[in-house]
């Protein structure tokens, strides 16, 4: 008798955890869900303001702007309610805004990483600076995103950037034995022309694949694994649900961009050498001069640690810091751990540097 | 057994096999890490990309090509026609975008040269204002 009850228990509560599991995988969360409004648009990018929850006067007079890479929604930023970057920044009195490049078409696939510092960023820094009423303003990039605005920072050193912060950012490629996508993507094993004649646009898949390969247990078996073993913890699988649902949500990246990420940069190392061009002007990173933030995730498998490490020294910026967090590429801002250790430092230091 | 000894925690009886699991997938997941760091995995990665895209594009050619005929035929646009308007509507719409910066910054310079204070800027623009639509309607009707 004793033995059936503890049977029928048992199917009971593996039935609970099935239906769990199956509504996780099949269903998406709610993501993104800091109330905002539209305040600019440009082909597909949109440029989004939160709506501020503290007074005016209390708020912090310069105001900031977030981007985010172009292959994944920048909703990371904002992830789900209670443990949301941009909710956060907007409690602690910012003025926030975030640039969301949208997902490039066909007509897209020639756009540079030249348009979209040169065309998209400076129109959308330009509504930014008129909404704000603000002539300075922070800005901070994330991976692709912090890429885009170090060259938005050297090209246009006088347009009013008091901040600027880089997370994770890959931007020297010197060590290429430390980069396994350098090597995946060297010229002797990859034809990037091909793949861009053929394609266009980079799907989504192809890069979303190229970041679980680094890792692939962790991400094809650990991560499910993981999930399964939390069931019985609502709030280990909403947090899960969140994240799965922004890392299922990928976007393709325009050809014109990624042949310059790869030739460029991959393989290259055209920034940190002094060469890269953008639309004929020479980007030299000794021209940034805003206060920065360097944030550095310590097992970061996507932008190691090297990649970031030596822009700090080679800024003519007089007010930097690099700041290092024990984490991964995405877990330093969306991790369980971010609001007690990542987001109170960047508050830190730009609420000094804000007023 | 921990229950009858007072723990609060129920016995898990897979905990000796997750750590069987966990201690394996540790061991696994260093291995394949180190299996796509080498040569070998860019070499054979890169093939079959390659491979896939020479494969492939006699047919990617032979559907484009008979895809752009069939729409010629129903005298429909192509992917390409389609791509090059959107184009040209987001070079418009840069241009609109400075255009609409330009207008602010007039409107922002003549609120500082005459700032709008008392009747003389309501009596100059009323009558400004009813002549075009006047004007408007007029069109309209004629139209």
């Amino acid at each position: 008798m004793a033995q059936a009850e503890v049977s029928s228990e048992f199917l009971f509560g593996l039935d609970q955890r099935l239906q769990t599991f199956n509504r996780v995988m099949t269903t998406k969360a709610a993501i993104g869900q800091t109330p905002k409004e539209v305040v600019w648009t440009l082909n597909k990018a949109k440029l989004y303001r939160y709506i501020p929850v503290v007074p005016a006067e209390k708020r912090h007079p310069v105001p900031l702007l977030l981007v985010f890479a172009l292959m994944n929604r920048p909703t990371i930023l904002d992830l789900r309610p209670g443990h949301s970057f941009v909710e956060y920044m907007i409690g602690r009195g910012y003025d926030v805004y975030l640039m969301d490049w949208g997902v490039p078409g066909l007509e897209d696939k020639d756009l540079k990483l030249d348009d979209y510092v040169l065309d998209y960023l400076p129109r959308a820094i330009r509504k930014l600076k008129t909404l704000s009423k603000s002539e300075e303003f922070s800005m901070l990039g994330w991976c692709i995103g912090a890429i885009l605005t170090t060259l938005y920072a050297a090209l246009r050193p006088d347009d009013g950037l008091r901040n600027l912060l880089l997370l994770t950012a890959p931007l020297d490629f010197s060590k290429r034995k430390e980069l396994t996508f350098a090597q995946w993507t060297d010229e002797k094993y990859f034809d990037v022309e091909k793949v861009i004649a053929s394609m266009g646009n980079i799907p989504g898949e192809m890069i979303d694949y190229g970041a679980r390969a680094l890792k692939p247990v962790e991400n094809y078996i650990t991560s499910y694994c993981k999930l399964w073993d939390n069931l019985d913890n609502p709030r280990a699988v909403e947090s899960w649900h969140a994240m799965n649902t922004w890392v299922t949500d990928i976007l393709p990246m325009a050809g014109g961009a990624y042949r310059q990420l790869i030739v460029d940069l991959y393989r290259n190392d055209r920034l940190m050498k002094g060469e890269l061009m953008i639309r004929g002007e020479l980007v030299d990173v000794k021209r940034l001069r805003a206060n920065l933030l360097t944030v550095i995730a310590e097992a970061d498998h996507i932008t190691p640690p090297c990649q970031s490490e030596p822009i700090a020294s080679r800024t003519s910026s007089k007010d930097t810091e690099v700041y290092r967090v024990p984490g991964g590429h995405i877990g330093i801002m969306a991790g369980s751990a971010a609001h007690k250790q990542t987001w109170p430092h960047i508050d830190t230091w730009l609420g000094t540097r804000s007023s | 057994m921990p229950a009858e000894n007072g723990s609060t925690k129920p016995a898990d009886s897979f905990e000796a096999f997750r750590g069987m699991r966990d201690a394996y997938l540790d061991a696994m997941s260093k291995a394949m890490i180190n299996a796509v760091n080498t040569e070998e995995y860019a070499q054979a990665s890169g093939a079959m990309l390659n491979n896939a895209l020479t494969l492939t594009a006699p047919f990617r050619e032979v559907l484009d090509k008979s895809m752009v005929m069939a729409l010629q035929q129903l005298s429909l646009p192509s992917r390409q026609e389609v791509a090059a308007l959107a184009q040209r509507f987001a070079n418009m719409e840069m241009r609109l975008d400075d255009i609409d910066a330009k207008l602010d910054r007039i409107v922002e310079l003549s609120a500082v040269a005459c700032p709008p204070t008392g009747r003389t800027v309501t009596e100059v623009k009323r009558p400004a204002e009813t002549k075009t639509k006047a004007a408007h309607r007029g069109n309209t009707r004629k139209g």
